[in-house]
């Protein structure tokens, strides 16, 4: 049964440069079989809307750690992922598929609402409010921030508007303020890039690595807090609106 | 010692029924799982000591070709070290090199069935033979000499879920081991076979059959798909030729509603007669579990004081965030507390059932509840020292997890939890860059009393871990985390007395054995395994 439904998809290939298979069940009906096989099978460790938990990876944000393509996702759910706990799923090929395309649909359905605003008055702006002095852009600006370069294929339109009127609802960690003071007095700002019982690496205010014994420090805090100013009240809503849509052209 | 080396000489290859029950008098060996039947990771030997553990350095590392999960305990055997590797091969090496004489590996099919990796927790030994449980639930039997293969018994069919990932234990004549498959809808067994010829002597099914005592405590057919793995090795105690096992979470995990009553004999201790599998006596930690908690841990043996009456005690830091005492020829239970925070539990009843507080088990929306799903500690094992007479156990705490439930029938082979987890520590894996919010939840390394289970000491770490805890004589207790430390503390009162970066996650424990007349302390963490000693 499992190898006559695995014939049917091994003619087809994309009409792209590589050979790779394309999903051959992409169909409504395919992406609902999808959805009840991706509950019943993947939303304990994926969680329920694909965004990942302690145990699984976020599935929606259209890349994926190891698969590119369609048949490299078909791959990792029939083989799992060793050295993870990943396992190998015993469904049939099309089952298979039919989760697979549903895993894609979930960063199309993420990523699916339109910017409004006028895109060439966003770029205005976006020079105007000086976003480069902390943003890295097409060969410019500064490191502090996230790098926009591909912004637009990675945030949702929400996403962009929560990052914009409030950075620090949903700060990535690597962004959040550490601060310590070493027991020789000195004070070290930066970013908090890795830690552990003994050790904290970070990135300080002057763009050095470092990593610092904690037997060193006299104090030190973290605050779950963006250094990005919010544009609440510094930008209209229709200004909001054309930054969106300019930073959604950037893929 | 000098004078139990040479004794050793002639038995040397061999390891008797009678060698196993006298493994502590051997601490330059580390003969099973555990390092003895009663499971206390304790070693006599004291070479390495809290004053000179500054000269410990590295001899050896042997770097494992599988990068899968590496959470073998190796067994140590007269100067050569039985190991596995993932998924299911045999490694003999020499263990005052590091260097393999031979490697066995098993031929699995492509798709087996394994929750959480395709992991194996290590080898025991009979004679001169080897057994390994493989993820195509089978047990094979290995000439210690040459890595070849002896023989081979089914435990069960893998297409159904079933699969074995702890290292077997060795009773007598007999080769005990149990098939994991908890989130498959599996049946769990734990059977013995003939060590000589892989025949099956007993099983024992643990979820009864309609007709046996406790198959009421299943609602509908719930019973057939209800899980109760084993996936750790158990303990013995010749005295009463009792073995003691702990067994798996009801399945489906996070959707009681499927499975109603108490759901027996899941997230339980069973006593099983060794010579016949018959039990004897249980104890359920959490009735009609609904949060995955397995009741998977080392069931430690300790004889102890307990109100002025020496008792033969069972200890046990349950995944559920209790920690409990019973007097193991009985069964009675004679105290539980929590040993970290939880909030399912408004506290044990005078038989140490739960009283379960409203509202926490899983739902469509989630709900938050402590300990976490890999609970207030889990499968790696703890220690107890006679010289401290402390109990220690690797805990996770102040940490949540959001339960979700949802509906979903069974199908053979496929994943049946019937719900999902979220937490902000990260269940069983170590992620390369510590960016975790500290307050989701820290690890430590705790010394209980034994009796009563208050804490006496503990070692904080930034992060949780999965491995075990090694004490000896010389009051030095080793363990190691996720963050890829292997440390060692002073066992009495728990300072730092010597650290070493190894850049993997341990997920197994340390052991000591000796090799040329000298102490070594290995570990595995990341894919590789690590042995230190004294400088010379």
């Amino acid at each position: 049964m499992v190898r006559v439904l695995f014939l049917v998809p091994l003619g087809l290939y994309a009409q792209h440069s590589d050979t790779s298979l394309v999903n051959p069940f992409q169909s409504p009906d395919d992406r609902a079989r999808g959805a009840v096989f991706f509950r019943s099978q993947c939303a304990s460790c994926h969680g329920a809307d694909g965004k990942g938990s302690g145990q699984g990876p976020n599935l929606t944000l259209g890349t994926f750690r190891h698969a590119n393509s369609d048949e490299g996702l078909f791959k990792v759910i029939t083989k799992g992922v060793p050295g993870t706990t990943m396992p190998g799923f015993s469904m049939n090929g099309r089952e298979i598929w039919q989760i697979a395309g549903f895993i894609r649909g979930l960063n199309l359905s993420r990523m699916a609402e339109q910017a409004k605003g006028n895109a060439a008055a966003g770029e205005a702006l976006f020079q105007s409010q000086n976003c480069l002095a902390c943003h890295w852009l097409k060969g410019a600006g500064a490191s502090r921030g996230l790098s926009l370069a591909s912004i637009g294929s990675r945030l949702s339109v929400g996403e962009m508007r929560t990052a914009l009127l409030e950075p620090s609802a949903d700060v990535a960690p690597e962004y959040w303020h550490w601060q310590g003071k070493l027991k020789t007095g000195e004070t070290i700002k930066g970013q908090r890039l890795n830690e552990d019982t003994f050790s904290i690496q970070v990135l300080d205010s002057t763009g050095r690595l470092r990593g610092i014994d904690k037997s060193d420090l006299a104090e030190q805090s973290l605050e779950r807090k963006s250094s990005m100013p919010s544009f609440q009240g510094r930008l209209t809503e229709a200004q909001i609106g054309d930054l969106v849509s300019y930073l959604t052209t950037l893929k | 010692m000098k004078l139990l080396l040479l004794f050793s000489i002639p038995l040397m290859a061999q390891v008797t029924p009678e060698r196993l029950l006298k493994a502590t008098a051997e601490p330059h060996n580390w003969l099973t799982y555990h390092g003895s039947y009663s499971s206390t990771h304790h070693s006599t030997l004291s070479q390495i000591t809290r004053e000179n553990i500054g000269n410990l350095e590295l001899k050896w590392v042997a770097q494992m070709n599988s990068l899968e999960k590496f959470e073998t305990t190796p067994i140590v055997v007269d100067g050569v070290m039985y190991l596995t590797e993932a998924p299911n091969n045999v490694i003999a090496l020499d263990a005052a090199t590091g260097r393999e004489f031979w490697v066995y590996e098993h031929k699995l099919p492509d798709v087996t069935y394994p929750c959480c990796g395709r992991v194996n927790r290590g080898v025991a030994i009979h004679g001169d033979t080897l057994y390994l449980g493989t993820h195509d639930a089978k047990l094979i039997a290995i000439d210690t000499k040459t890595g070849q293969k002896r023989w081979e018994a089914t435990v069960a069919d893998y297409k159904k879920g079933y699969a074995l990932a702890h290292a077997p234990l060795v009773i007598q004549d007999k080769v005990i081991a149990g098939t994991a498959g908890g989130e498959l809808g599996i049946r769990g067994v734990l059977a013995a076979y003939d060590a000589k010829t892989g025949k099956e002597i007993w099983r024992f099914k643990t979820i009864p059959e309609p007709g046996e005592k406790g198959n009421e405590t299943w609602g509908g057919d719930s019973w057939k798909y209800g899980g109760a793995s084993i996936w750790l090795t158990g303990s013995y105690d010749p005295e009463t030729n009792l073995t003691y096992w702990g067994t798996g979470n009801p399945g489906p995990d996070w959707n009681p509603a499927k499975r109603p009553g108490d759901n027996l004999y899941s997230d339980c201790v069973i006593a099983l007669d060794a010579s016949t599998g018959q039990l004897k006596w249980y104890f359920q930690f959490t009735p009609h579990d609904e949060w995955d908690w397995d009741a998977v841990q080392t069931p430690v043996l300790v004889d102890h004081e307990v109100n002025g009456r020496m008792r033969k005690l069972l200890l046990w830091a349950n995944r559920n965030g209790f920690y409990y005492v019973f007097d193991r020829v009985t069964g009675e239970f004679l105290k539980g507390t929590p040993f970290v925070k939880q909030n399912w539990a408004i506290g044990l009843d005078e038989r140490g059932r739960p009283i379960k507080a409203q509202g926490r088990g899983p739902s469509a929306t989630g709900t938050v509840t402590y300990p976490g799903v890999q609970g207030g500690t889990n499968w790696f094992a703890p220690s107890y020292s006679p010289v401290t007479k402390l109990f220690y156990v690797n805990t996770w705490d102040d940490y949540s997890s959001t339960f979700f439930a949802w509906d979903q029938e069974y199908e053979q082979g496929k994943w049946y939890a019937a719900g999902g987890v979220k937490a902000e520590v990260q269940s069983a894996s170590r992620d390369r860059l510590n960016r975790r919010n500290p307050k989701a939840g820290y690890g430590a390394t705790r010394a209980l009393n034994p009796v009563t289970g208050e804490k006496v000491w503990e070692f904080r770490t930034a992060e949780v871990s999965e491995a075990g805890i090694l004490t000896t004589a010389a009051n030095v207790l080793f363990t190691a985390n996720r963050e890829g430390y292997m440390i060692a503390l002073d066992a009495a009162n728990g300072k730092l007395l010597w650290k070493k970066y190894l850049g993997g996650m341990a997920a197994s424990s340390p052991v000591t054995w000796e090799a040329n007349g000298k102490q070594h302390v290995s570990i595995a963490i990341g894919h590789a395994m690590f042995a230190f000693a004294l400088r010379d």
